[in-house]
């Protein structure tokens, strides 16, 4: 049997900009040795599927809940390494931690910059309602990154730290000059949009989670087509699945080129120079 | 022939969900599935699930490439009426087990088993229907370890078993004990991670994997993306195929 045919019928007829990547150093089912081997993989399993282009960070490769600025600092590095092997690839964003607010805008302006990174990453070591996200979100808008904050509603508990959709919103209210790109939108699930429906400078990625069905249709639904972006979390998960939640939807086919490149392209500053397509 | 061995019908109670028969069918029409194994979502929590086997029997009768795979529980007191009922049903060549739903345990229904076996039927066991960070926190259902599908698979050698649901962390470390029972099947619905398929077949499960969509839950074009993008065309036509017809006792 052949199934050369069905994999172009699955494979996206757009190219894919992915805005929720991080390295097999941190996650996944291969042992890496090194950054070129951690780019090599990452690389062909995205081409494979169609990813093009990536946004990577490294939440360190213990991957703590609560990083110190020197683990912050080394996941960083990481992260730069890959790029340079790949800078056509790799668009990573700086991961620093709230709770040690002015150290996290050191690191932001020693990793943002032309060639550099070009966004910012939070997890879970503060909630997004907490007061040390504000000097970091204060540095994104001067440095016209955006901010990628972690986000779930989970049954079994939220972490400590961890972010509600509508902690999000209020930090997408606090900071109505920044651009937020909350991951995770099977996780923030419908009631998740309803919280972040009226933050227009906020967008959801359609990261994580199981491909359940009608979530995107939802999403471009109650937040409109602009405001929700192609991520997968590999490799946590997998490429093709995670691009399957909107290919596999009855949604336009402009809708579906926007949420799987140009509205990432939006998020980002201009100087990473990657353009839009189609339009 | 693509089979897909795990789908259903029907509504799903928190969130909405396109349940259509004919729409979930053709959704996974859409993607090359040429047969459709499938139960009623509705049965899962009904308290009688067997009273949605009617359902399903009425949805399929007359669809020539979907074959239905009715629930059986039993803690309900006419399961075997209903073994009965359901194995006399020309289509009928598996049938699922939600243990977690009907609240028992695997190793307590040992007759139960015994009754399926000597009915020639195949068993799906779901370990895990949604993710359980995204449960109804007023509908709370822990999942069925895998484990405990092998173990039972170990102690009944001659009943035919397919584990749905199961993650693919749990797959790799049962990988060993899987392969020493021939009777055991794993469905790819719920698998993820990078290059996740190609990951288990290095593991030596290939000849163990069927494809499962979890449609209308989950969205029939990634689950045959998860399986044909990673691997060769004759692997991918072991798991969509041939390891299905193994299962089902067709070869």
């Amino acid at each position: 049997m052949k199934f050369a045919e069905l994999r172009n019928q699955l494979k996206t007829p757009f190219p894919a900009f992915d805005v929720h990547v991080h390295p097999l150093d941190n996650f996944g089912m291969y042992r890496v040795d090194s950054p070129e081997e951690d780019a090599r993989l990452l690389i062909e399993s995205a081409k494979r599927s169609g990813v093009e282009k990536m946004v990577l960070f490294s939440l360190h490769t213990t991957v703590p809940r609560e990083p110190t600025m020197d683990q912050c600092r080394e996941a960083n590095d990481y992260a730069l390494q890959v790029q340079k092997i790949a800078p056509d690839v790799f668009y990573p964003f700086c991961y620093v931690n709230p709770m040690y607010p002015d150290e996290s805008v050191k690191e932001i302006d020693r990793c943002v910059g032309e060639g550099r990174m070009c966004g910012i990453k939070l997890w879970v070591a503060r909630r997004a309602t907490d007061a040390g996200l504000d000097p970091i979100m204060a540095r994104a808008v001067a440095l016209d990154v955006p901010v990628l904050q972690h986000a779930w509603e989970k049954t079994t508990g939220n972490l400590e730290g961890e972010s509600f959709p509508w902690d999000v919103a209020d930090l997408a209210k606090r900071h109505p000059q920044s651009r937020i790109i909350m991951a995770h939108l099977n996780g923030c699930g419908l009631r998740g949009l309803a919280a972040v429906a009226d933050c227009p400078n906020l967008v959801v990625d359609t990261s994580g989670g199981d491909p359940e069905s009608g979530m995107v249709e939802a999403a471009v639904e109650m937040l409109g087509a602009s405001r929700v972006v192609f991520g997968s979390d590999a490799p946590i998960r997998h490429f093709a699945v995670q691009l399957g939640k909107t290919l596999g939807t009855d949604l336009a086919d402009d809708v579906k080129r926007d949420i799987l490149w140009n509205n990432t392209v939006r998020q980002l500053p201009k100087w990473v120079g990657v353009e839009r397509i189609g339009e | 022939m693509i089979i897909d061995l795990n789908s259903f019908i029907g509504p799903w109670p928190s969130h909405p969900v396109a349940g259509d028969a004919e729409q979930v069918w053709a959704s996974l029409r859409a993607v090359g599935v040429s047969r459709i194994f499938a139960s009623h979502l509705s049965a899962v929590w009904c308290r009688n699930p067997h009273i949605y086997n009617r359902e399903l029997f009425e949805a399929v009768d007359g669809v020539d490439d979907v074959w239905p795979v009715p629930v059986l529980d039993p803690t309900v007191a006419d399961w075997k009426r209903e073994l009965e009922k359901v194995s006399g049903h020309d289509r009928v060549q598996m049938v699922r087990l939600l243990p977690n739903y009907g609240g028992y345990d695997l190793a307590g229904v040992g007759d139960f088993l015994l009754a399926i076996q000597e009915a020639n039927l195949a068993v799906i066991v779901q370990t895990c229907l949604e993710d359980p960070r995204r449960h109804h926190p007023m509908a709370v259902v822990p999942s069925v370890a895998s484990s405990a599908v092998v173990d039972m698979a170990n102690d009944f050698p001659d009943l035919r078993v397919m584990i749905a649901g199961a993650k693919a962390a749990e797959l790799r470390n049962l990988a060993d004990r899987i392969l020493t029972l021939p009777n055991v099947y794993a469905d790819t619905a719920q698998v993820d991670g990078l290059d996740v398929v190609k990951v288990l077949v290095d593991a030596g499960l290939g000849t163990r994997l069927v494809l499962g969509s979890h449609a209308p839950l989950f969205i029939p074009h990634a689950a045959l993306a998860r399986v044909v993008t990673d691997i060769e065309d004759d692997v991918a036509q072991v798991i969509l195929k041939d390891n299905a017809l193994r299962l089902l006792n067709e070869i």
